[in-house]
């Protein structure tokens, strides 16, 4: 008999998992061969050490860090998506005041040339914040500013094509799974978009985690995107893939057909 | 409650209760980071990031869905982006020499902590997957059928690796007692 399946017969000898038959096996051999003597005794060692290594108390400050990220989050959750309606809300207000209070053609037209004013601002900070948030989802070094960046991508009212290449390649290559979710969120903001919605069904056939599997089966389905099917049928019965990521499959091919 | 209930409660957007999924889980996740990566300080991260992915993408969770296995599968993915992270700067096998400051904040000589220390060094020595396999089967004594659940694979399969992995761990053990 071979060493691993001695291991094998002796750690089950161990854990008292053998049949009466085999026990009276692995006691002769004991009794009899020095070398399987010197490997029960090294296992049961081994086995004894891992048995007595136990638990390790996590430090107490690990709880009060997650309350206070619990908490976060819940204000976070409360929060509305946009991030510009309020200072929107303000020039509206704004520019409803002084029509109530100036009136006359002078008004008119200082107004129209505020408005035009406001627009050329709105469309910079626009601009500002793309090249921003496009210079965080490129930072290589660092996950956190990619995930930022791609949070704050879910909040803009319009994408071009620049950023949504960007997400794509995101989607697509990022090492981070929060990274890659954020920016499936993202582009699921834009899936009316063709380009989107062609790049979310690519994705489908080649995206590989799990959990982003799931998200973007969840949101193809939603979407009603009929071309999946082909592909839900493979995902749902790919034996590689988890049960989870099947059964969603299989959940969605329900809902398409 | 049930796991599974408190997990739907956060999903449907009563995010405190996630607060009992932590309490009943943080130290199973820790420890079980705590093995895999070798270093309790980094343990503490990565058990922080795997219950902010627990409320981020609760919507990912599937009603009725055992919450250990989807918890752990979330642990398993923070270790691998973890390792992934840092593949391009360092080898992801774990620091042997560092270990004794690392993982284990006892440093009486006693002779079970003398073997405890040259098991977590045999452990560096076994692969990724048979670490994640002795943690669960060992050092937390769950079952078979539920690592089988979590690994997503069958009961015979996890038995033979798990006792293949004791027997290579049997062996980088008294190889490394002699050195």
């Amino acid at each position: 008999m071979k060493t691993n399946d001695w291991d094998s017969l002796l750690i089950d000898y161990i854990d008292q998992n053998l049949s009466a038959q085999d026990r009276e096996k692995v006691e002769a051999a004991l009794r009899t061969d020095a070398t399987v003597r010197l490997q029960y005794e090294q296992l049961r060692e081994v086995l004894q050490t891992m048995d007595h290594a136990g638990e390790q108390e996590p430090p107490a400050r690990m709880t009060t860090s997650f309350n206070t990220l619990l908490q976060e989050e819940i204000r976070a959750a409360r929060q509305p998506r946009t991030i510009s309606l309020t200072p929107a809300l303000y020039r509206v207000a704004a520019a409803v005041a002084l029509l109530l209070v100036g009136g006359g053609v002078g008004f008119w037209i200082s107004r129209h040339q505020q408005q035009q004013a406001e627009l050329e601002a709105m469309q910079r900070e626009m601009k500002a914040t793309q090249e921003m948030l496009l210079s965080m989802l490129g930072n290589d070094l660092s996950a956190s500013q990619r995930l930022q960046g791609a949070t704050v991508a879910l909040r803009m009212d319009r994408a071009d094509n620049e950023l949504v290449t960007v997400l794509v390649r995101t989607l697509t290559d990022d090492p981070n799974t929060n990274v890659r979710l954020a920016a499936l969120d993202a582009l699921g903001k834009f899936s009316d978009e063709r380009p989107v919605r062609q790049a979310l069904i690519k994705a489908l056939s080649t995206q590989t985690d799990p959990l982003v599997q799931i998200e973007l089966i969840r949101m193809l389905v939603d979407m009603k995107e009929k071309t999946i099917l082909k592909e839900l049928h493979r995902i749902s019965t790919d034996e590689q893939l988890l049960n989870e990521v099947k059964d969603e499959a299989h959940a969605g091919i329900l809902r398409l057909s | 409650m049930t796991d599974e209930m408190l997990m739907k409660a956060v999903k449907d957007g009563d995010l405190q209760q996630a607060s009992l999924l932590f309490e009943r889980y943080n130290k199973r996740i820790f420890n079980f980071l705590a093995y895999m990566a070798g270093d309790r300080v980094l343990a503490e991260d990565l058990t922080q990031n795997v219950f902010l992915r627990v409320i981020r993408y609760r919507n990912s969770y599937r009603d009725g869905a055992r919450f250990e296995g989807w918890i752990f599968q979330i642990s398993r993915n923070v270790l691998a982006d973890h390792y992934q992270g840092q593949k391009r700067q360092r080898s992801q096998f774990i620091d042997v020499e560092n270990m004794s400051d690392t993982l284990s904040d006892n440093t009486d000589a006693a002779e079970q902590d003398d073997k405890e220390h040259l098991l977590q060094r045999a452990m560096t020595r076994l692969t990724e997957e048979q670490r994640q396999l002795l943690v669960l089967t060992r050092f937390q004594h769950r079952k078979y059928e539920e690592v089988a659940q979590i690994m997503n694979t069958t009961v015979a399969n996890i038995k033979v690796k798990v006792h293949r992995a004791i027997g290579q761990l049997r062996e980088h053990y008294f190889t490394l007692e002699k050195i």
